[in-house]
Order: structure tokens, then C-alpha cells, then sequence
């Protein structure tokens, strides 16, 4: 729980230059991260698809059509696509970014760590962007290998050649999105006090409502930018699809990235901004 | 950073690594030595379609009249057993029984009639007293037969025992040309053959470059002008206990794919708006729809189970009857008897 207070924060004292502290931070938290029970948590949302995906294959071995949607046989190349929009882009990205985003100041405020750090001769800043990249690594360790592990389980062999650099933009599409949700609640969790439900609220309320309705707001969210890079087709979901072709204005890729780019730092600057000029005060 | 922790991280690592590598690798290889490697290269009839083909079709004709959608289309229709047309009476040949697979190929000109290529059971006598019984000439070209018709615009080359082409004279002799290998087959069209592998799947399939249909003047050009750049069209049907059909569409580019996708998802989205309520049938068979693509391509899928082409059939307006399912007109009236003599 944190508590801001309109007090600056103390001068700093005579640090390890910065990337050197950012080193330091990254090895203990990537320790840490990797072996929590967020982890966990993690590695249950990215294994459900690749347990879906050993069983799709399974089943093609057997001469069953493994995936049916209202009776449609589903291609391979297809059901790939699905996975990457329904499960990684819509669910997982968001939400790990939700999780461990926002817990990279606010855990440590919570379980009254933080003054250990803070205490230590490295800039505060220094703390953050070692806890983010630890967050990229830790979450990219285990993400992305189970989409190559669905991606060659799911795509039939013939296939590949013709998917691949759809394959690979999926990856570093991922990647991407990571980085930008994760400093995004970074930025959350430096600045409110329950980051945790506002970026919740945000990602599954606020987000889906955007992008489906006309107008400036949408460029405000990362999950419009994102979704107009993804190379595969949007699921049909319904009057949500209708909304969003009748209201369709899908930016160009480049201009896409260019607004994720710019989101990422500006959310990054301001956190460790945040980071560096708060009081927090720790509950007794 | 713990041992455990670098072995987790080099793990991740691997697999990244590995699949991207072994991906880079198939594509490298599937790139630039071609795909004939791991796809198929398409029916045979191949080898007579001239490279300058830009729409491609195949029927699985055995395929479609053995199967379980024929019959029950049969049934709603009440068809019983036909009578022989004076055609297959003279020529011996029953279009649904002895044919095997129809190719036709078009280069996509206007006013020009596609070349048919046939494998099925043929009676060529037969066939040449047919033509021949109706004015038509018989010449020899390449060393084959090609019967054609008295007015010069239609032929049927005899290609082989069991496969016939039909079409323009012209069209046969360029076919022949290409078998001999006088001229390039569609098989050195990369672009046309890379289609053709992905769709050669079903009972029944085409490609055909979007500018072939567009020209040819069928497609109004307010619709052709307002549709996102398309430059390939397939679809691919099977028909195995129901049907099972799909549209593919390649785009100039990503942005016009997305572009497509959009109007396509909004037109289905709309569709089933309008039909939910109308008639349960049609909306079953419309949320069967899926629209999927990646990249540069858009494909909208469906599957329309038996039991609901049945009853979609059924619903269908009766249309005219042909003579032999007619009732007997009723007989005319006797006329009056003439007076009886006092």
C-alpha cells in the first residue's frame, strides 16, 4: 500500500553510476520473480494452449478434425492465429503486465521492503528499470517459448514456410506488448494507491470500450495499437465485431509502433520520475 | 543469479531460438527450392493448361455425384432415375457417371470459352460419328484427334484413352502444344501453382487472379473499384457428409487484407443480424461462418451440415418442372357429335 505525501524526496546520497545499480537490481529481482508463485501463475496461462495445442495435434494424428468453431473446420495456421489473439494478446499480455507491472514498487511497499532498497547506494530510478527488466525477461522466458512450442505443434510442417515471418512478428508482437503494458503499470503502481484493480478496470473495461468506439480515445490505449500490428484475423466476437468494422480506422504498422514506442517511454520516464520524487511511507 | 535460474533462462532461450532458427531454415529452403518438395503439384491435367492461365478450376466429379450431399439433395428434389438425353444416347457418354474429374483453365479473355479437360470413360467412335453426323470436320494436330464443330467455334480434342479437352479449337491445339512441349505449362506460373498447392485439398476448388474476373466485365465495376486490392481468389469445397467450403482472398498488401477483413466481418456480423430472427435455419448456417487470415491473406469459412442443406433446399420455391415430371395435359374435350340424321 503506498502513500504519497507532498514532501520531496531526500537528496540523493553518493551512488554506483546508474546501469551498474540497474544490474544489481536485475539479478536479485529476475531470482526473485522467477521463482514466485506469480510465476506460477504464469506458467498455468501459457501452458493451457500448449496443452491445447499437444491435444489438436494428437487428435490430426488420429484422422479427428481437431478444431470446429459452429461446425467451421479451423485450420492450423488458423487456430495459431486464435490462440495468439484470444489467449496471449487479449488475456495473457495484459494481464501479466497487470501483475507484475504493478507490483514492482508496490509489492515492495507492501511487504516493507522497499526501505532496503532504497536505502542502498543506488538511484532510486536505478531500482525501477532493474525491476522491469527483470519483469521483460522473466515473462519473456516463459511466454514466449510456449507460443513456438503452439506455433510448431498447431502448423502443420507445410506451412511453416509460408507463416514464418508471421510467426516471428507474433513473437516480437508479444514482446512488445509486454513492454508496453508492463511499463504502463509500472507507472500505475508507482503512482495510485490500488494499482492492481485500476489496471484490471483499465485492461477489461476501459480498453474494449475504446477501441470499438469511434473517435480519439482509442488512440489512448495500448490494446488499439497493438491489435492493428497483429497479422492474423480478429476473432468474431459478435456485435464487438460489428462495432468495430463499422467504426474501423486502423492505423498503418509503423504508425502503430511508433505510439507503442512513445507509450513505452513516456510511461517508463514518468515512473521512474514518480519513483524518484515520492515519499513513500510504509504502514506500521 | 542462480544456477537454476540460468538453467530456466537457457531453456526459454533455446527454444526461442531454435523454433525461430528451424522456421528461418523451412522457409530458406521452402523459398527458394519451392514447395513442390512438401505440397503437391496438382492434377495432372495440368500438363495442358498453357502458363498464361490466370483462373484454374477443378471438380472431383466422382467425388461430388457419390456423395451423401448429392443424395440428399436428390431426395428433396424427388428425382428419380433420368431419361438419356439424345446427346448421351449419341455420344454414349452419361456426364454423371463416366466422368472422374473435370480441370477447365482460362486465360481469362473475354468471349473466350474455358478449356475443359475431362478424365472419365469415353467412347471417341462415338463421339467422332457425333461430330461428324452434324457437319463437323476431323483433323489431326500433334498426332491427335480433335473433333470440330461445323461452325469452327467449339472442338473436343481425344487427348488420351480416358481424357478429352473441350473449347475452343484453338485453346485444344495450344493444349496440345504445351503437352508436347511446343509451349510452358500454368506449372511454370509460380505464383498460379502456389495457389493451386494450397487449394488442391477439397472435392472441388479454383484460383483465379482477381484482375482475370474483374476484366471480363461479369463484376460491376463500382463493386470491383471499392473492394480492397485483391490479386488472388481460391475456394475450395469438400463435400463429405455435409459441405464444407471456403473463400480465400490474397491481398496486394497487409493493410488492404485488414481492409477486407473488416468489410467481410461487418457484412456476416450484419448478416446475422438481419437473419437471427427471420429463420433459424439460415442463421444456423450463417454462424457456421469463420473469417481468419493472417498477413496478406482473408479466408471465410463454412460449414453447412447435411441435414441443414436439406432443409434449406426445402425451402427453396418450386421451379418449373421438367416435361417428364409433368402430369399428362388433361384431354381436350370431345367435340359435339353431329346431329343425328332424323
Amino acid at each position: 500500500m503506498t502513500d504519497a505525501t507532498i514532501e520531496p524526496a531526500p537528496a540523493p546520497r553518493p551512488s554506483l553510476p546508474v546501469w551498474s545499480g540497474v544490474g544489481r537490481v536485475f539479478e536479485l529481482a529476475l531470482g526473485q520473480m522467477l521463482w514466485s508463485r506469480r510465476t506460477l501463475f504464469m506458467l498455468l496461462v501459457v501452458l493451457g494452449p500448449v496443452l491445447l495445442a499437444l491435444v489438436a495435434r494428437a487428435a490430426q494424428a488420429g484422422g479427428i478434425v481437431p478444431l470446429r468453431i459452429n461446425g467451421s473446420r479451423v485450420a492450423g495456421l488458423d487456430a495459431f492465429g486464435l490462440l495468439i489473439w484470444v489467449v496471449f494478446l487479449r488475456f495473457a499480455v495484459p494481464v501479466l503486465g497487470i501483475f507484475y507491472g504493478t507490483g514492482l514498487i508496490a509489492d515492495e511497499v507492501e511487504d516493507r521492503t522497499l526501505t532496503y532498497l532504497f536505502t542502498r547506494p543506488i538511484r532510486r530510478g536505478a531500482v525501477l528499470v532493474g525491476k522491469y527488466l527483470a519483469y521483460l525477461v522473466c515473462t519473456g522466458a516463459v511466454v514466449l517459448p510456449s507460443v513456438v512450442l503452439v506455433y510448431f505443434l498447431l502448423v502443420p510442417l507445410g506451412e511453416v514456410a509460408g507463416s514464418v515471418v508471421w510467426f516471428a512478428a507474433d513473437l516480437a508482437l508479444l514482446a512488445l506488448g509486454l513492454a508496453v503494458y508492463g511499463a504502463v503499470f509500472a507507472l500505475a503502481g508507482a503512482l495510485f494507491r490500488r494499482p492492481l484493480l485500476a489496471g484490471l478496470v483499465w485492461v477489461f473495461g476501459w480498453e474494449p470500450l475504446a477501441t470499438a468506439l469511434p473517435g480519439y480515445a482509442r488512440q489512448l490505449t495500448v490494446a488499439y495499437h497493438l491489435q492493428s500490428l497483429v497479422p492474423h484475423a480478429m476473432p468474431d466476437s459478435g456485435v464487438m465485431t460489428l462495432l468495430t468494422s463499422v467504426f474501423a480506422d486502423t492505423p498503418s504498422a509503423p504508425v502503430s509502433a511508433a505510439w507503442l514506442v512513445v507509450l513505452l517511454g513516456l510511461a517508463l520516464v514518468l515512473a521512474v520520475r514518480a519513483v524518484e520524487t515520492r515519499e513513500y511511507v510504509l504502514d506500521q | 543469479m542462480t544456477r537454476r535460474t540460468r538453467v530456466v533462462l537457457g531453456i526459454a532461450g533455446g527454444i526461442l531460438v531454435v523454433g525461430l532458427g528451424a522456421g528461418l531454415v523451412t522457409a530458406y529452403f521452402g523459398g527458394f527450392q519451392g514447395l513442390i518438395l512438401i505440397g503437391t503439384n496438382g492434377p495432372d491435367e495440368l500438363a495442358y493448361v498453357p502458363a498464361d492461365a490466370r483462373v484454374v478450376a477443378f471438380v472431383n466429379v466422382r467425388e461430388v455425384m457419390d456423395s451423401d450431399l448429392r443424395k440428399a439433395l436428390n431426395a428433396v428434389q424427388r428425382r428419380g432415375p433420368r431419361d438419356a438425353s439424345e446427346w448421351e444416347r449419341a455420344t454414349g457418354l452419361d456426364l454423371e457417371r463416366d466422368i472422374d474429374h473435370v480441370v477447365a483453365a482460362s486465360s481469362g479473355q473475354q468471349r473466350q470459352p474455358p478449356l475443359v479437360l475431362a478424365r472419365g470413360r469415353f467412347d471417341a467412335v462415338r463421339l467422332e460419328g457425333f461430330v461428324r453426323e452434324r457437319r463437323g470436320r476431323v483433323e489431326t494436330y500433334r498426332g491427335k484427334r480433335v473433333l470440330v464443330a461445323e461452325d469452327g467455334r467449339m472442338g473436343v480434342g481425344l487427348l488420351e484413352p480416358d481424357l478429352v479437352a473441350a473449347g475452343d479449337p484453338a485453346s485444344i491445339r495450344a493444349a496440345l502444344d504445351v503437352a508436347s512441349g511446343g509451349a510452358t505449362s500454368v506449372r511454370s506460373n509460380g505464383d498460379l501453382m502456389r495457389q493451386v498447392r494450397e487449394a488442391h485439398a477439397g472435392s472441388a476448388w479454383a484460383v483465379a487472379r482477381f484482375d482475370a474476373l474483374a476484366s471480363d466485365g461479369r463484376m460491376p465495376p463500382a463493386v470491383a473499384q471499392r473492394l480492397p486490392a485483391i490479386t488472388w481468389l481460391s475456394a475450395t469445397a469438400r463435400v463429405n457428409g455435409g459441405l464444407d467450403a471456403s473463400i480465400r482472398a490474397e491481398t496486394r498488401d497487409e493493410t488492404a487484407a485488414r481492409d477486407l477483413r473488416e468489410i467481410v466481418q461487418g457484412f456476416v456480423a450484419l448478416a446475422r443480424m438481419q437473419t437471427g430472427a427471420a429463420s433459424g435455419d439460415l442463421s444456423g448456417a450463417l454462424d457456421t461462418v469463420q473469417i481468419s487470415g493472417a498477413g496478406k491473406t482473408v479466408s471465410v469459412a463454412m460449414n453447412v451440415p447435411l441435414a441443414l442443406i436439406g432443409r434449406l433446399a426445402a425451402m427453396r420455391p418450386p421451379g418449373p418442372r421438367r416435361p417428364a415430371e409433368l402430369p399428362a395435359p388433361p384431354a381436350p374435350p370431345a367435340p359435339p357429335a353431329p346431329p343425328s340424321a332424323p
